[in-house]
């Protein structure tokens, strides 16, 4: 916890300025095309991109996960210091579960794991009609499918006609289109909702 | 009774069938609404308009020989064939074609679902209770005007509720009055997370090393009225934490400051000032829904 504070002040104190810089000249060119020029893509149109997986926890052993994709190929990604983890919010490696689904993006190693920098664990991504609501709960019609989708107070987010996201949800209307992108519980027809974005 | 309510039945099938007909003949949408069906698959797409039309007659027929004096009971008969029908197609449509729309009683896009069985069924029962009518529905009626009317009533509401299609007509304005009754979704409060995203997504701060950031958002807290936002990157061949102060109460992406901390040293790399930077020249780009983490549909 400690160190999570330490930490924490550290990184708030650098963003305030109030850190000495160490001078970028030491490190070496400042020129904005090269500090700041864009990682070249190495995937070829149409090939799979060999820095993305997505699948089921099948297994975790240490910081290494497990993964089917859906096409049955098995992958092994490796969550480090560095990777971010979403499960409806950012969250921590010890959140992730088997039989979680979950996208991964990161770096392909020699030995063909990824060390992942991004996962999402059972994002999905819902266009729906909004057909029923209840207390904190929102029926959603997909396809003809029902889905339960749970707000969660202090995450859930609205966000109306592109406007900034609110945490007020009460401008929803029954019978409209709205697009949801939550966690989903996996193997059930529920989700938590991290956003919802409707017109208003 | 039994007679009474039997007489009845062939007055609500027929306006059924003459309803459903007149959607698959009269409506602007019909030949859409067609190949939405699950006749494509059993009958191909060239085909499935001329199917759809031709079970459309047939309906319109069977209705109008129902409703239209003299009483007959091969018409009950032919009405509870029709309905048999429906019910192999609907079961067709649930194993082939889930997907599909049932094509049934609106031209709305409505997928096969256990009401619309339930509702074939139903057909099916009045169609069979129909052929042990003796008499023509209207002296029946003229008969028996008030309970006849509740029998048509009710069974009209049956079918009402046994409808998906004409949910939009009664079932969401009832759900849109209990809403703005009991406020289910009232009590939010907070700035939500991805409200900070978005300003700093608009920051000239993140629009000058957005390109070094290699994560989606690692950790957030909020420190008096900034809200502390990180992200992994890589600077220089460092691996670095990308620290960003965003205003949380107000709305003010020149506001937005930016620190590049050595994951290895702890010590500031750079440090940015979206005040600092010239303003853009073209407009911000607004936020797009889906663009941040990688979204695909539904899994599972």
């Amino acid at each position: 916890m400690d160190t999570t504070m330490n930490r924490r002040r550290l990184l708030t104190t650098a963003a305030l300025g109030g850190a000495g810089i160490v001078g970028a000249t030491a490190l070496g060119s400042i020129a904005p095309e090269d500090a700041f020029a864009a990682p070249s893509l190495t995937v070829e149109p149409g090939a799979v991109d060999p820095h993305f997986v997505e699948g089921r926890v099948t297994s975790i052993t240490g910081t290494m996960l497990l993964v089917t994709s859906s096409d049955s190929s098995l992958h092994s990604i490796r969550i480090t210091d560095g990777t971010s983890i979403w499960k409806l919010r950012p969250t921590t490696f010890d959140r992730i579960a088997v039989g979680d689904g979950l996208y991964a993006r990161g770096v392909r190693l020699p030995d063909s794991t990824l060390a992942a920098e991004s996962v999402w664990v059972n994002i999905v991504n819902v266009r729906a009609h909004l057909a029923a609501v209840g207390r904190n709960v929102l029926h959603l019609e997909h396809r003809g499918q029902r889905i339960i989708g749970h707000i969660v107070p202090g995450t859930t987010a609205a966000v109306y006609n592109n406007t900034p996201a609110v945490a007020d949800l009460s401008l929803l209307r029954i019978g409209r289109h709205v697009q949801v992108i939550g966690a989903w519980h996996p193997d059930t027809n529920e989700i938590d909702i991290a956003t919802v974005y409707a017109a208003a | 009774m039994i007679q009474v309510i039997a007489a009845l039945q062939p007055l609500l099938i027929g306006a059924v069938l003459i309803q459903a007909a007149g959607v698959k003949l009269a409506h602007r949408h019909a030949a859409d609404s067609a190949r939405r069906s699950a006749l494509v698959p059993l009958v191909g797409e060239r085909r499935a308009p001329v199917v759809y039309r031709a079970v459309g007659c047939a309906e319109l027929i069977v209705g109008a020989l129902l409703v239209l004096p003299p009483h007959a009971w091969p018409e009950a008969a032919a009405a509870s064939a029709l309905a048999v029908g429906f019910l192999g197609y609907l079961g067709y449509a649930h194993r082939a074609a889930p997907d599909s729309s049932c094509g049934c009683l609106a031209a709305a896009r409505t997928p096969v679902s256990r009401r619309g069985f339930a509702r074939a069924g139903a057909l099916l029962a009045a169609g069979l209770l129909a052929t042990l009518a003796a008499e023509h529905w209207l002296p029946t009626l003229a008969a028996h005007p008030r309970a006849g009317s509740a029998i048509l009533l009710a069974e009209a509401a049956a079918l009402v509720t046994l409808s998906p299609e004409l949910d939009r007509m009664w079932l969401l304005p009832l759900r849109r009055l209990r809403m703005r009754l009991t406020h289910p979704l009232s009590g939010g409060s907070g700035v939500p997370l991805l409200a900070s995203v978005q300003q700093l997504q608009q920051s000239a701060a993140y629009r000058r090393l957005g390109v070094l950031l290699r994560s989606d958002v690692r950790e957030h807290w909020e420190e008096g009225d900034l809200r502390l936002v990180c992200y992994a990157g890589r600077y220089q061949g460092r691996r670095v934490t990308a620290v960003f102060a965003v205003p949380l109460l107000r709305y003010e992406p020149d506001a937005v400051r930016v620190a590049l901390v050595d994951d290895a040293t702890g010590a500031t790399l750079l440090h940015i000032d979206s005040r600092d930077l010239d303003p853009p020249a073209d407009d911000r780009p607004a936020a797009v829904p889906g663009t941040g983490p990688v979204a695909a549909e539904a899994l599972g």
